[in-house]
């Protein structure tokens, strides 16, 4: 995979050639994508000296203007994480496509919608119901709720309307690659931005920074054997987790065997079990179809009651099986229409 | 000192743990009479036989037999044998013997696409027979770690092909690609389309067969080995398609016949129907029907049951 691929960087280009113009940007997302980008912390410093930084609100001073003065195809690469929960997310999705050769869907977010596209569980009036009424650290009896338009002293001022269903980057725009994770890790990051700065891409659509297999496939684990099946399922909180054995075994769901490994398991190497981050492998659409596929044919039991029993114990199934990819999976499409 | 004793091939079979108990067999054929192999399947299988060729010392016979390669173990026929005789043992033993004696087993058995296996070992939690095992070897320098199929052991059920989370396992005929490709159904005005998916082995009749194929276009019907073979992904895909409703039907749930494939699949569309709750979609689009032995002509109502409910939706 051409992301595994170390290149030399562009240092070696002749002074002379103008720099590559790389933006950044975050729309419905955590931050988490940006502190990655400031992990690589002096390699940044070789990013700076290489190319030029024309668009970073996060940690820079630039104005949606600035980006809309540029010539379209000025930016050679940009960056975008977030999911796209409202009409800004958009528009500023489609000025970034205009203005960018290579547009890079950067995170769990953007790529398959991340954690806020677990709000497609819920109608828009069902979660401004949650958020603004009834949550229980909120003490407001005048049952306020944010207007679209608000008059100031200094004129009227707009709010982005809020969309009905969370999407990735690509159900909006066209996406040259897609880098995962939540956030993506940081060595990852940096060989992606040596390969794309030294100019070696891969072909459109590819998953970059990431492998084609699954996590199961690097973890070291001991796997489980001949029979080894599941009678009672545990949230990870429920037991003292075994540092050596695959969750599976001990009954925790791990929704490694349906994520595409390139993380390096931090989770896994805390002793949590894998949270699908990185969403699904080569070759699979729906990530928590997938994981519900293969937990199902692991339970042991030949008595029909004690198997619903058995299934009670899985508390969430969509939050566990698809905790990054709702927006783009089957289930949003079934409920929002594609 | 006394000359060694040539074992007969009924010595061997009963050395086996699992087949010591056929001597008592008095050929009744109840056991025949119980299993779903010789009247879905293969004429001339025949565990009564058997059991008179493991008496007989016919070994070429034994082991060239159907009957040695086809038993899946169900286990109908033990309950109902009325000398307690644990068939699918003593046909487990005989194919121990004819395996070792390099016979090779006649079934459609699943294969491993290294190139996407991942190692993770789910398809050996998951086998009723034990036939995968996880192996290390190395490919390009480095050790890696990938699931190996033990051909004389699989029984293609399938169950591992859907289990499989990154679709590196197939069997020629329900790989993902062929039984995707039967999904469609074309749109028909005011009337419901709803894929059935029926397992080889629970409709016990060719009646109940006869009523599937009599729906009109709108009713797709899906052979597949085992229930459990039915993966929620497909399904999904299947309603996003436009079908209206997924029907899977598997045996009733003592009569698997690949021991633990309706369990897996009553999970399975359990846990898709929870999925599809918690998104709020329509109730009742994915459905599986358990038919047994006794329910000889209930396929009908369960299929017109459905379309009625999908219907309403339809509306």
């Amino acid at each position: 995979m051409a992301a595994k691929t170390t290149t030399k960087t562009a240092t070696s280009k002749k002074s002379a050639a103008p720099k590559p113009k790389l933006a950044f940007y975050w729309a419905a997302s955590c931050g988490g994508c940006e502190i990655t980008i400031t992990e690589l912390g002096m390699r940044l410093v070789d990013v700076g000296d290489i190319a030029d930084i024309v668009f970073w609100p996060a940690a820079m001073d630039f104005k949606y203007d600035d980006v809309a003065a540029l010539k379209d195809k000025e930016i050679d690469v940009c960056f975008y994480n977030g999911a796209i929960r409202n009409d800004e997310n958009e528009e500023i999705a489609h000025l970034l496509r205009r203005k960018s050769k290579t547009l890079v869907a950067f995170g769990s977010c953007s790529h398959l919608g991340g954690i806020p596209g677990l709000a497609n569980m819920f109608d828009i009036e069902v979660l401004l119901e949650r958020v603004f009424d009834t949550s229980p650290s909120l003490d407001d009896s005048r049952g306020t709720r944010p207007k679209r338009k608000n008059k100031v002293a200094e004129g009227e001022i707009e709010i982005p309307k809020m969309y009905d269903h969370v999407r990735s980057l690509a159900d909006v725009v066209d996406v040259d690659y897609f880098m995962p994770g939540c956030p993506p890790v940081v060595d990852q990051v940096w060989t992606v931005f040596q390969t794309i700065l030294a100019g070696q891409l891969p072909d459109k659509g590819a998953v970059i920074g990431a492998f084609g297999k699954t996590n199961c496939d690097v973890c070291p684990r001991k796997k489980g054997g001949s029979g080894m099946r599941i009678t009672e399922f545990h949230r990870p909180h429920e037991v003292e987790l075994d540092q050596e054995m695959c969750f599976l075994t001990q009954g925790v769901i791990c929704c490694g065997p349906a994520t595409r490994s390139g993380c390096d398991l931090p989770c896994l190497t805390a002793n949590m079990p894998c949270r699908g981050c990185y969403g699904p492998p080569d070759g699979v659409v729906d990530q928590g179809s997938k994981l519900i596929s293969a937990i199902a044919a692991l339970v042991d039991t030949d008595d029909p009651a004690k198997l619903n029993e058995i299934l009670a114990g899985v508390a969430d199934p969509v939050g566990l099986g698809y905790r990054f990819s709702l927006a783009d999976s089957i289930l949003s499409d079934l409920k929002y229409g594609k | 000192m006394e000359s060694e004793k040539v074992l007969t091939f009924a010595d061997q079979v009963r050395a086996i743990p699992g087949g010591e108990h056929f001597d008592v067999c008095y050929s009744c054929g109840t056991c025949v009479s119980k299993c779903m192999i010789q009247q879905k399947l293969e004429p001339e299988y025949n565990p009564r036989r058997l059991l008179r060729m493991v008496n007989m010392d016919m070994r070429e016979e034994a082991f060239d037999s159907p009957t040695t390669w086809l038993c899946s173990a169900c286990d109908l026929c033990y309950p109902a044998c009325p000398q307690e005789i644990h068939i699918s043992g003593v046909i487990g033993a005989v194919k121990q013997l004819a395996v070792e004696a390099g016979y090779k087993s006649p079934l459609e058995t699943v294969v491993v696409d290294e190139s996407l296996c991942s190692g993770c070992g789910i398809c050996v939690m998951t086998c009723p027979y034990e036939a995968p095992r996880l192996i290390e070897k190395e490919v390009n320098g480095v050790m890696d770690r990938f699931s190996e199929v033990d051909e004389e052991k699989c029984m293609g059920c399938g169950m591992c092909v859907a289990a499989c989370p990154i679709g590196a396992i197939a069997r020629p005929g329900v790989s993902n690609a062929e039984v995707a490709s039967q999904i469609k159904i074309k749109k028909h005005k005011g009337l419901p389309t709803l894929a059935v998916f029926v397992c080889d082995w629970s409709l016990r009749v060719d009646e109940d067969l006869d009523i599937l194929e009599s729906y009109p276009d709108n009713v797709r019907v899906i052979h597949i080995p085992c229930s459990g073979r039915i993966d929620p992904q497909m399904a999904l895909m299947g309603l996003r398609s436009g079908i209206d409703g997924v029907m899977v039907c598997g045996c009733a749930p003592d009569e698997c016949h690949f021991k633990r494939g309706n369990y897996v699949s009553t999970c399975k569309i359990s846990l898709l129907d929870r999925m599809l709750g918690q998104m709020d979609l329509a109730d009742g689009r994915v459905r599986f029907v358990q038919i047994g032995t006794q329910d000889r002509g209930r396929i009908r109502h369960e299929v017109d049951a459905m379309l009625s409910s999908l219907q309403e939706e339809v509306a």
